[in-house]
């Protein structure tokens, strides 16, 4: 306990540039998330409207490709598509990048990084969304059918505006596990917040590799990270928590779950 | 394709018995802190849920890897002598135990108020209220719930060996065999058989609890 | 602090080189786009040098952990070291600015076989399982496979690693020579040589086995650890690795080589990097890849 609560292992917060070191490095975790989330959301609906499908093929195809992908480690996906990727895509990516992103998103592993989280996420969010489209009363397809509107008006004008409604929590509490997820990419060498405190660890105080003389331990510096995401993601858990309640009033929609995410979601 | 696997099935078993032991020992470490957890989330004292909740919150909204980070480099650092191992199945069971405790608590939700009462006015104290009859309701709820936990620990416990700790798990081995035989698809390929199985047989037993034993609310 | 022995020369030379990068711009000559297609004649056209002068770019993978031979500076971004000097050489030749790319010994191979990467310098041992993926240069150092403890182990040599705990990185040839040599040890592989100072600096192993050089970059940073005398597991021949088949850049990349070493180059950055550390002095490598690749080198 005397060396947790040390103050002499705690001064690197205010030594030297540390603190934004640290700080400038999650937001790139922050980024990371939101860019892959966002992905994540357009493929994942097309898998979910695929998976619900009237062609059988179409359907069976869906629906396998989700089960594997979300039952497969992301850290798995992510270090298969670091070897993986192609050279000419990473080219294309580190040639045409926008430049207003940080370093860390323009490297040519970001897109194994991204790749993973994506691949993963939009099969989980495939799952959610099928579910929450499944909930809906049969009745309201019947009714807008009976009332003359083709497969895709009902998807675009009943099915999915609500079902889509019912997601908007579960998606928030996605979020969460996708932003500790964001970590992951660290060992595949980008320079996110888990990376950036190892280096501050490993350099701080250690005049060769640009340090100063106060050392940042990596107990302290990780303990030091993790607050960063309690808080955020405690921030976003209170928001998932109100839509929820909102939702609930609303729709009667109730939490369930689905298979293989630690996150209570709800869908129906 | 199959030569891959042949050539080196040491490897691979090995790797998914590490897999397959890590988390059955995280299992019952989140299965016994999340219990604790959810218990003091649901006392009639205002202090011991607020402990609760902090609990519930701090691990799980902190990643695995900074737990590992913390656990392993950190405490050693600190000079406290904690195995790899001990290490990994600390953090992923304490990780994990977070939402162990969060589906007990809507467990807990779930049994009727009057039975509380009931059993209070019969004279059990609250503990005994809680072990005898709330808790083995609770868990009856939440097999489903659980199962789904579990599974999710089979793909996290990929991350155990992936870290600094450099346990030889099952996505360790396919990368030492990747590097020996340059054949990244087919070593991955395996390997993911390996998960899919791990995460097929964790639905199956967890369907079988649950069509034994489960309650349906 | 107390573990960490400050080589007040390093610091110095950190410095000099934080000075450096806050002029700007050292690494590109100035003029350097107009010579650019002035240099693409200088090669036959369709060859791999042509191509890279066109570009004007070469794109070499090296580590950024493996102080003094490839070392990103997280502070100031500067990447230098023994392999990245060399890398200068070989791009100045060209006529082209080099672009270091992170390559970690996992990824280094699918770098060049996928185009990723037009040239490896990344401490690579040449080996014959490796030259039937890639092509190599002639040997430019010879490192040394030996083992790293902390000062006072009671580990004497390599029959004194059953049963302990020993690091060294995934995909290296240390995992094979070490599954031979040392049957009974206990094996942790990982990704970066860092993780393996990380964790013998914590205890967690009891020994670091690798090249000699990288080994020194250790101790280096922690003057707790020192090298277990005499015992030399391996001779590692280090070469540059390409694209198999490309002949004529492995032979334009032997002469760079060749230039280099006869110049005073190469013993100036040997000097640079791990004379003044060591207290040891070496001569150029006169290998060539066949004798490497038939374990000839001494």
């Amino acid at each position: 306990m005397g060396y947790l609560f040390d103050p002499d292992n705690w001064a690197w917060i205010g030594t030297e540039n540390n603190l934004r070191f640290l700080v400038e490095a999650f937001l790139v975790n922050l980024e990371i998330a939101v860019i892959a989330m966002a992905l994540a959301l357009g493929a994942g609906l097309v898998l979910a409207l695929l998976s619900i499908a009237g062609n059988v093929v179409l359907r069976r195809a869906a629906k396998l490709w989700v089960d594997v992908f979300r039952n497969l480690p992301l850290i798995f996906l992510i270090l298969y598509l670091a070897l993986t990727i192609p050279e000419a895509v990473r080219d294309f990516w580190a040639d045409n990048a926008p430049g207003f992103l940080p370093d860390a998103l323009r490297s040519r592993l970001v897109l194994a990084g991204i790749g993973g989280l994506v691949l993963y996420n939009s099969a989980v969010l495939a799952e959610i969304m099928r579910a929450g489209i499944l909930s809906l009363d049969r009745g309201q397809r019947e009714a807008a059918a009976a009332l003359g509107l083709s497969y895709r008006q009902q998807m675009r004008f009943v099915v999915l505006p609500q079902g889509l409604r019912r997601m908007v929590p579960a998606t928030v509490s996605q979020l969460i596990t996708l932003n500790k997820d964001t970590t992951l990419v660290s060992i595949i060498a980008i320079q996110e917040v888990v990376r950036s405190g190892r280096i501050l660890s490993q350099t701080a105080g250690n005049p060769f590799a640009g340090g100063g003389d106060v050392e940042a331990p990596i107990l302290q510096v990780m303990i030091f990270i993790g607050l960063l995401f309690v808080l955020v993601n405690y921030a976003l858990s209170r928001v998932s928590r109100r839509l929820e309640v909102r939702e609930g009033r609303r729709t009667a929609a109730r939490p369930a779950r689905v298979a293989g995410v630690e996150e209570t979601v709800t869908v129906a | 394709m199959f030569d891959v696997l042949t050539e080196n099935l040491d490897a691979f078993a090995s790797g998914l018995w590490v897999t397959t032991r890590l988390v059955l020992a995280s299992f019952v470490v989140a299965l016994v802190l999340g219990t604790v957890a959810a218990a003091l989330r649901v006392s009639p004292v205002q202090w011991l849920r607020t402990l609760g909740a902090v609990y519930v919150e701090i691990f799980r909204n902190t990643p695995l890897l900074v737990l590992l980070f913390i656990s392993f480099a950190g405490l050693r650092r600190a000079e406290v002598d904690i195995s790899a191992w001990t290490a990994g199945i600390a953090s992923l069971g304490v990780y994990t135990s977070a939402y162990v405790a969060e589906a007990l608590r809507s467990g807990v939700a779930a049994v009727s108020r009057g039975q509380i009462e009931a059993g209070l006015s019969l004279g059990f104290s609250y503990p005994s209220v809680l072990r005898r009859i709330v808790l083995p309701q609770a868990f009856r709820t939440v097999i489903a719930p659980l199962g789904s936990i579990t599974i999710a620990m089979v793909k996290n416990s990929a991350i155990v060996g992936a870290s600094l700790l450099a346990l030889p798990d099952l996505l360790k081995e396919a990368r030492i065999v990747n590097s020996n035989t340059f054949q990244t698809t087919e070593s991955f390929f395996w390997a993911a058989v390996g998960y899919l199985l791990l995460t097929a047989t964790a639905t199956v037993v967890f369907r079988a609890l649950e069509g034994r034993y489960a309650i349906h609310r | 602090m107390s573990r960490r022995r400050w080589v007040p020369a390093a610091a110095i030379a950190m410095v000099v080189a934080l000075a450096g990068a806050g002029c700007g711009g050292e690494d590109e000559p100035s003029g350097q786009q107009t010579k650019q297609s002035e240099q693409a004649q200088k090669f036959e056209a369709g060859t791999t040098m042509a191509r890279i002068a066109d570009k004007g770019e070469i794109r070499i993978g090296v580590k950024y952990d493996v102080p003094p031979f490839g070392f990103k500076n997280p502070r100031n971004d500067q990447i230098e070291g023994f392999d990245i000097d060399f890398g200068k050489a070989v791009a100045q030749k060209l006529g082209v600015r080099p672009v270091f790319v992170e390559a970690i010994s996992d990824n280094r191979i699918p770098f060049i076989t996928d185009g990723t990467v037009d040239l490896v310098l990344s401490t690579m041992t040449i080996n014959k399982e490796r030259a039937q993926e890639i092509g190599f240069t002639d040997p430019y150092f010879i490192a040394r496979g030996r083992i790293l403890t902390e000062k006072g182990s009671d580990i004497r040599g390599v029959e004194d690693l059953a049963g302990k705990k020993v690091c060294t990185a995934l995909g290296s040839t240390y995992e094979e020579t070490l599954k031979k040599e040392a049957p009974r040890a206990d094996l942790r592989l990982v990704d970066t040589y860092s993780e393996c100072l990380e964790l013998i600096q914590n205890g967690a192993v009891d020994a670091v086995s690798t090249d000699d050089v990288i080994l020194t970059g250790m101790i280096i940073q922690d003057d707790s650890l020192a090298l277990v005398p005499g015992d030399e597991l391996t001779v590692e021949p280090y070469g540059g690795g390409f694209k198999k088949g490309d002949t004529k850049f492995a032979e334009f990349l032997n002469g760079v080589l060749e230039e280099y070493k006869s110049d005073g180059r190469w013993q100036r950055a040997y000097d640079k990097w791990l004379g003044q550390y060591t207290k040891e002095k070496q001569q150029p490598p006169d290998a060539t890849l066949e004798q490497a690749l038939q374990g000839e080198v001494t």
